[in-house]
């Protein structure tokens, strides 16, 4: 028997946005507070899985229409890019750089290399775990 | 729409209470990373996002301008004409628009926009009556207000 889940999607439609927000919180505080790309990832994962539970894994898709494989690609290429470019400024491999900057709206902000290979990690994460619970999901 | 407005009010004051930044700062970059979500999460909802109707306001002013621009031209170079040889003429539109407020702003952008003025609706609001000061053909009249004015409002109005 289905039971009419009016509530759990009703929910769904709003805890939906706030863990997507609390995802790019984490993701952002990870330098100085605890957090970083992998609770991002899971964070945003959680949210999507959420979404698989309270509609079905076609209208996930539909609102979603995400490669996760190509995801992932596109993360560790963006890691690996990252600790590359160390290369062409003559330093070891892996080596990041910051500086502070004055962005608008933000204000003097410390902007860390290391960021973007937080959101290769970030990427990889949200591809690897939403491919494993698709796979999974779609096995009859 | 106006529920999406509000969702993304509410994404903007969660931000400001979980990063601890109560200012009007905080609110804007709480409303630019929700309206991110939103974005990312827009085909969750059963209309369109409320971004895209902004974009379609601010392009039906833009649209209004450039008509006021272009026909501002054509009607001065009327009046420094020596001789008067204009065929006024007053002819009859079809519209398509259904709301008051959508027939009232095609009235007002036709009236407001040189050489062309709404004299009459007509009782059931399905036809203008348009004074046009120099009157060509009435094929030509008709789509070209067709064609930028009613399909402008029509993207506003769209659901």
């Amino acid at each position: 028997m289905r039971t009419n889940d009016v509530m759990l999607q009703t929910a769904t439609k709003v805890v939906t946005f706030i863990i997507l927000l609390f995802a790019v919180h984490i993701f952002f505080a990870g330098h100085y507070t605890p957090g970083g790309g992998f609770v991002g990832g899971l964070l945003t994962t959680s949210a999507i899985v959420l979404l698989m539970l309270a509609f079905d894994m076609n209208t996930v898709r539909k609102i979603l229409p995400i490669n996760y494989v190509v995801m992932t690609a596109v993360g560790l290429l963006l890691a690996v890019g990252t600790a590359a470019a160390s290369i062409v400024f003559d330093v070891p491999f892996f080596t990041h750089a910051y500086d502070y900057f004055d962005l608008p709206l933000l204000g003097e902000t410390s902007l860390h290399s290391a960021m973007l290979f937080d959101a290769g990690v970030y990427l990889v994460v949200v591809g690897v775990t939403m491919t494993i619970i698709q796979t999974i999901g779609e096995d009859e | 729409m106006a529920l999406q407005i509000l969702l993304n009010f509410f994404l903007a004051l969660v931000w400001m209470f979980m990063t601890v930044s109560f200012t009007p700062t905080g609110f804007i970059v709480g409303y630019l990373v929700g309206l991110g979500i939103i974005v990312l999460m827009r085909r969750f909802f059963s209309y369109r996002l409320y971004t895209s109707r902004a974009w379609a306001v601010i392009s039906l002013i833009l649209l209004f301008l450039k008509e006021l621009f272009l026909s501002s031209i054509q009607v001065l170079q009327i009046v420094v004409r020596p001789n008067m040889n204009i065929k006024p003429a007053i002819f009859e539109l079809e519209t398509e628009l259904q709301h008051d407020w959508e027939v009232t702003l095609l009235s007002a952008l036709i009236t407001l926009t040189p050489g062309t003025l709404v004299v009459g609706i007509s009782d059931d609001q399905k036809r203008l009556y348009i004074h046009a000061l120099d009157f060509e053909d009435i094929e030509d009249a008709v789509s070209s207000i067709k064609n930028t004015f009613e399909r402008a409002i029509l993207e506003v109005s769209r659901p």
